[in-house]
This record gives structure tokens, sequence and C-alpha cells, in this order.
């Protein structure tokens, strides 16, 4: 039985492999780029969740993981001649003006450094809780960007870096979100996942129980920093340029309501929100422009866009206050008996 | 009730695959122009019945207000000038949300989706950055308006831009310093969260020491933060080194209150700025205390530099009924640049337009003349500016070296 789902699994994580490869040759650049923002913001979503959904604690520090993970696989992947050209206001610490390694590699480190970070950062302010971890966490992240825009010889400060090989790709993009995937399903399954989630039910309860309350959240704070390290270095190999002011609040704030939106705890639900929003988001910029339904037309007004996704995500909210999947996964097992069901009807 | 939940993300996901075929189908009416001749595959050969203008601008999100001011230039412009070589100009404005992700799926838009000849934009270094390698990729040439890093058109042969920089107006205003006021020591004080005045700060930092030949004639280089309120402890420093003039390049507000307070602590230097100062705001927030500020800038009403300056000026103020921005002008220059190389190439194909483009020289801009280096970057005079009743008053143009 087993067996046969896993050939399922792998059934179905090869034929999202062959659509994205056949949507990689036939769409166009704009096309692409959007299922490149898809895909790394599946990623960034996901390890979000791990902290907010999975575990319960209101964190809102990502920008500042992602910043991290983002700088360092930039500074790690430039070549010595794109590093003397950016840093032109102070010339870049020695010690990382001929580091170049591959592109890899680059979001490892990123990812790691990320999780370290992270890992340092959670393990004082863990003790709080609730609305209080959420400005202590804030905090954090906003201290990562003033560092960032204050240690010019590092980062380049405010100038921000760019003419970044543009690595990223469907492949790197979406092979890392499914990896992700993978890996949020399996922890979901194992006894940590089952630790983190008894954690978010019930603290005491869960104390009570014999789980470690402080290593499991510092390991579900590590875990969504590595994450959201990885998709800062993708992000920013994508755009192939960075600065501090990239990572704000707002971007945290981007990743969030994909989230809530998803279903908070929920895998399938974040990354269904991730890919609906991304598409939503750039679909959406028609109304932006002149409108012509045939016998009229409305002049476009910048911004209406916005003001519609606002409305849409409202009516989400009233009518499902849970997100769209609530704390529920779509898996085989669902899958099968939800076909199932149609089939008796029919019969 | 989990089966309406399935279904809901059953309908989501088949709109989604719907709404993802049907995108380029939808867009095509927002573009005004009927669709019978999409010019699909034979796009940049010049035989197009139209030529397609693409603009990014921040029109909403932090930044809208210099979006809109640029805007109303290009608008301008197109006015007044709709056609080239006998096939009308097709503006398409998409906005970058002040938001760098945004900027460059705007960018991807125009180049990939609206097959645009020559884009236009966009109001911060940062847009425009995002933007480069889309259109070097893509080889659509890109001209910037009003961004002044100079890592912008570094390296990148398809971004132009009708401004100077930042090393200039840097240099610029060491000159000034050094020459006019007969300053010795110097004190920067910068935004350091804000590209353009680290830039700024950097220039003026080289040039001033040069000028001096003192490697100590800047005696210190204070920073603070955008959204900054108070600067009292940075200020009270300074006034202890006593400095013949402090540098302050950063925005209006910040730059206003420092001034302020930099009077009620008693500091006598002169201040000096660049051009994000001249804005309404400046003067009423910093009110008395900014009387007899130092700015550079780019284009004043009162001092037309060219002669299609007062075609530009006496169109704004019969649209608008008021004096325009300076970037306004440099986005209205941006627009009757990419004219004039169209015209000059006698083709609308990009890269004949990038190879016009970078043989620019001497063109009459409403904000100056305007001659093109080997970056792609404008050398250009740079106007003085002081504050006097109240009012930004012209002092002196200065031109390049």
């Amino acid at each position: 039985m087993i067996d046969k789902k896993n050939i399922i699994r792998l059934g179905l994580i090869l034929l999202v492999l062959a659509v994205l490869t056949i949507l990689n040759n036939t769409m166009g650049k704009y096309e692409i780029r959007i299922l490149n923002l898809a895909g790394i913001y599946i990623i960034l979503g996901l390890s979000l969740n791990v902290i907010n959904g999975f575990t319960g604690l209101f964190s809102l520090g990502h920008a500042g993981f992602m910043a991290i993970g983002a700088y360092t696989s930039s500074l790690l992947t430039m070549s010595v001649i794109q590093k003397e050209s950016n840093f032109f206001v102070e010339p870049i610490v020695p010690w990382l003006a001929n580091v170049q390694i591959g592109f890899l590699p680059a979001l490892l480190f990123g990812g790691i450094l990320a999780a370290v970070l992270g890992a340092m950062i959670a393990a004082p302010i863990l003790k709080l809780t609730d609305d209080y971890l959420a400005i202590a966490t804030l905090g954090f992240s906003e201290i990562i960007r003033v560092i960032f825009t204050n240690t010019q010889s590092l980062t380049n400060g405010a100038l921000g870096i760019k003419g970044l090989t543009r690595y990223t790709t469907v492949h790197y993009t979406w092979g890392i979100a499914i990896l992700t995937i993978l890996f949020m399903f399996s922890l979901r399954k194992s006894s940590y996942g089952k630790a983190l989630m008894a954690i978010r039910e019930d603290q005491t309860a869960a104390e009570a129980m014999g789980i470690n309350l402080f290593k499991h959240k510092l390991l579900a704070f590590t875990i969504g920093s590595f994450f959201a390290g990885i998709g800062g270095g993708l992000l920013a190999h994508l755009m192939g340029t960075i600065d501090p002011l990239m990572f704000r609040f707002l971007l945290t704030f981007n990743v969030l309501l994909i989230v809530v939106l998803g279903g908070i705890g929920s895998i399938s639900g974040t990354v269904i929100s991730a890919i609906v929003v991304t598409i939503m988001l750039e679909w959406l910029r028609f109304l932006d422009g002149v409108i012509d339904l045939g016998f009229m037309t409305i002049q476009g007004i910048p911004g209406l866009r916005m003001v519609l996704f606002s409305l849409l995500l409202m009516v989400v909210i009233i009518f499902k206050q849970n997100g769209l999947m609530g704390r529920d996964e779509i898996t085989i097992d669902s899958l099968g008996g939800f076909f199932a069901r149609f089939r008796k009807k029919e019969a | 009730m989990k089966r309406i939940t399935f279904l809901l993300v059953l309908i989501l996901i088949l709109s989604l695959a719907l709404t993802a075929c049907s995108a380029p189908a939808a867009e095509e009416p927002a573009g005004e122009e009927p669709v019978a001749e999409e010019p699909a595959a034979e796009e940049p050969t010049g035989e197009t019945e139209e030529v397609v203008f693409g603009v990014f601008e921040p029109l909403t999100g932090a930044y809208a207000a210099g979006g809109a001011m640029e805007l109303e230039g290009i608008e301008l412009a197109q006015e007044l000038y709709p056609e080239v070589l006998g096939m009308p100009i097709r503006v398409v404005v998409v906005d970058n949300k002040s938001d760098k992700v945004e900027s460059a799926n705007a960018a991807t838009k125009l180049v990939d989706q609206e097959k645009v000849n020559v884009v236009l934009g966009s109001w911060g270094s940062s847009f425009s950055m995002a933007a480069g390698p889309i259109v070097e990729e893509a080889g659509i040439p890109a001209i910037g308006t009003s961004c002044t890093s100079p890592l912008v058109t570094l390296g990148n042969d398809y971004y132009f831009r009708v401004t100077f920089i930042d090393s200039f107006q840097g240099v610029v205003m060491a000159n000034y310093a050094y020459d006019v006021l007969g300053a010795e020591e110097v004190v920067i004080i910068q935004d350091i969260s804000n590209d353009y005045a680290v830039g700024l700060a950097k220039f003026f930092k080289d040039e001033f020491i040069r000028l001096t030949g003192n490697e100590d004639s800047i005696v210190s280089i204070a920073s603070y933060n955008t959204g900054d309120q108070d600067f009292t402890a940075q200020l009270t420093n300074i006034k202890a080194m006593n400095p013949d003039a402090i540098f302050a390049p950063g925005g209006y507000s910040e730059t206003a209150m420092l001034v302020k307070q930099a009077k009620e602590l008693g500091l006598e230097a002169p201040f000096l700025g660049g051009d994000a100062w001249e804005a309404a705001e400046f003067i009423e927030i910093g009110g008395e205390a900014v009387e007899g500020v130092v700015f550079s800038t780019f284009f004043d009403a009162a001092a037309p530099l060219t002669p299609e300056s007062e075609i530009f000026i006496n169109a704004y103020r019969e649209k608008y009924g008021e004096d325009p921005a300076s970037v306004t002008a440099l986005a209205y220059d941006a627009y009757i640049l990419a004219i004039d190389a169209i015209e000059r190439a006698g083709s609308t194909d990009p890269e004949a337009i990038r190879d016009a483009l970078a043989e620019t020289v001497g063109f009459d801009g409403a904000a100056g003349v305007v001659t093109l280096d080997e970056n792609g970057d404008a050398v250009k005079n740079a106007v003085i500016k002081t504050v006097e009743n109240g009012e930004f008053t012209y002092l002196t143009t200065i031109s390049p070296k």
C-alpha cells in the first residue's frame, strides 16, 4: 500500500516537472518570471508556515532572514570584477573580495547563515509569546536591515548590489519548491512535527508530555529561517539586484498574506495561495490600464488592482476565516476519497 | 465541509488555469488599439503601424508622488508630439508599486508582452536598476528619467538617461563650496539609508579633498536614517567642529528638520544640498530656517535653458496652471529624446534606436542640452538654487568641465 502511494507521489512530481518543462519552453519571459516568483513564494510561504503555522509562534521577522540569505548568496556568487564595480563608495572587505563560488553552494550558504542567525535571534526571545514575540521578531528584522544599510564595506549599504548573474531558472525555483514541499510533509509526519503542533495546540500540555519547548521552538525557527534564506537567495538571483529597502516589513507582510490566505498550518493551502496570489497580482494589472468594455471605455486608475485584490481578500476572510484550506491537506488519500465519492455518485 | 473545501480548491485551480490562458487576451482591450494587426512575430522590424513607448513608474506606494510628476511630463510630451516618422506613438504605462520586484515584473511585461520599442522610466534608481538586466536581455533601449545613481547605466549598453548623475552633482556642490563660499573645512551629514544621499556624499567628499588638497578637509561624516526626527546629537557634535559649510544630501523632510534644528542650536555654517530639496514641503517644514540654503538641481522654470524649455513651460502652465517640477521636465525630455533618436535612426527597430541614442550629442531638451557619454549618462548643466523669502530662487547655472 505504501509503495503504491509512493509511486503515485513520484508520478505526480514527475508530472509537475514535465508540465514545468513544457511551460518553460513555450511561455514568454513575462510568464516565466511570474512562474519563478510563484515558486519562490511557495518556498517563502512554507518557511513562514513552519514557524507561524506548525508551531503557532507569530513571527514577523521573515524579511530579515531573507535579507541574510540574499546578501550572503549574492556576495558569494559575484565575480571579482562585479564586486569592484559595485563597491565604489567603500571598497569591499578584503576577505570577501576574491571569493566566488557556484550558485547552489552559495544558496546553501545563504540558507545556513540565515538559519544560524535565526537561531541566535530566536534563542533569547522565545520566552515571549503572541504579540510580544511578533513585535520582537519584527524589531530584529528591521535591525538586520539597518545593519545591512550601515555596513557599507560588506553590503554596499543603501546603494545595493547590481549586476548579479541571473542564475535563477524555473528548474531551480520549482525544484527547490518541490523539495521544500516534500520536506514539509515529512516534517509534519515526523515526531518533531507532531511535537511542534502539540506546542501550537497547548504549550503546557505539550511540556507535561515531555516535549522540550525551547528546543522545538528553536528548531522551528531554524528551519523557517533556513528556507527563508534560500528563498531570499533565489529572489536575489532572479532580480539581479538587491538593496536593503527590498527587505522592509512589507515583504514579510506579502509572505504572511500568502500563509493566512492559504490556511495557517496547511502546506497545500500555502502552496495554492502562493501561486494564486502571485498570478492574481500580475493578472489584475489590466485594471490599471484603459479598459474597453465595447460600449464604454474606463480610464485606468493606477492602484485599482490593489483595490480589487483587497476586496477579494476580504471576501475570503469573511467567508473562510481559516483561509482556503484551514488546516487540511490535499493528500493522495484525500484525493482518492474525493474521486471515489464522485464515482459512487455517478454509479 | 471537507468536500466544499475541495470543490473550492478545484474551482480555484481551474480558474487559475483559465486566467493563465486568457491573460494576454484580456490585456489586449486594455491597450485601446484594435487587435486586428497584432504584430506578434515580426515586431521589431520597424514595419508596425505604431510606435510603442513603455513607461514604468511608481504610481502607487511610497513614491507615487514622484511617479505622478513624471507621468505628467510624458503625457504632456505626447500631446505635443503624438507621432514619429508618420506613425502614431502609443504610450503604455505600467505601475511598479514603488517596489523592486514589481518593477522588474513591470519592465518584463513591457518588453515581453507589450512589445515596446523604447522603455521610459523610472523615478528612483533602485527601480531602474531592477529593470536594467531585463531591457538589456531583450535588446530594448531604456531612457531613465530621474534615476541618478551611477550604477543604473554602468555596464548596461541599453540603459541611457537624460539626467546628470550623483557624481556630477557632488562635484558641482564641492566646487560651489570651495569657490563661492571659500570653505576650507566641511562636514557631511548624510542619510545613510538613502542610496542617492550616500552617492552624493561620496562624490562631494572626493572632489572637495581634491580641490583643497587636504585629506582632512572633510572634518567629519555624520549619518542618520530615513524617517529620523531628531538630529540634535549629530548637530551638537558638528557644532563643536565649527565647519565652514555643511553638506547635507538627503530627502526633503529629514533635511528640512535637520536645518531647522541646526539653526535652533545656533549653527551658523551654510547648508548645501542636492536636487531632492526642491519640493514645496522643504520650505513648509523648514520655514525661516531654510532661508539661504543652496542646492543643485536640473532645471528652473524662471530661467529657461533651451528653446524647448519655453515650449514645455508654456504648455505645462497652460495645462496645469503652475510651474513644472524638475522631474516633470526630465520625463518630458526622455520622451522627446526617444522621438529624436527614432528620427535619427530612421527606424523603430530597438537596436537602431539604441545606436542612435548612444550617439546623442547636443540634444535640446526642456531641462537643458543633453549629450550622452560612453556610459549613457547625460552630460549637462546643473542649476544652482537657493531659498529666498520662502521661495526657490535661481542663482546660477554651472556647466560640466
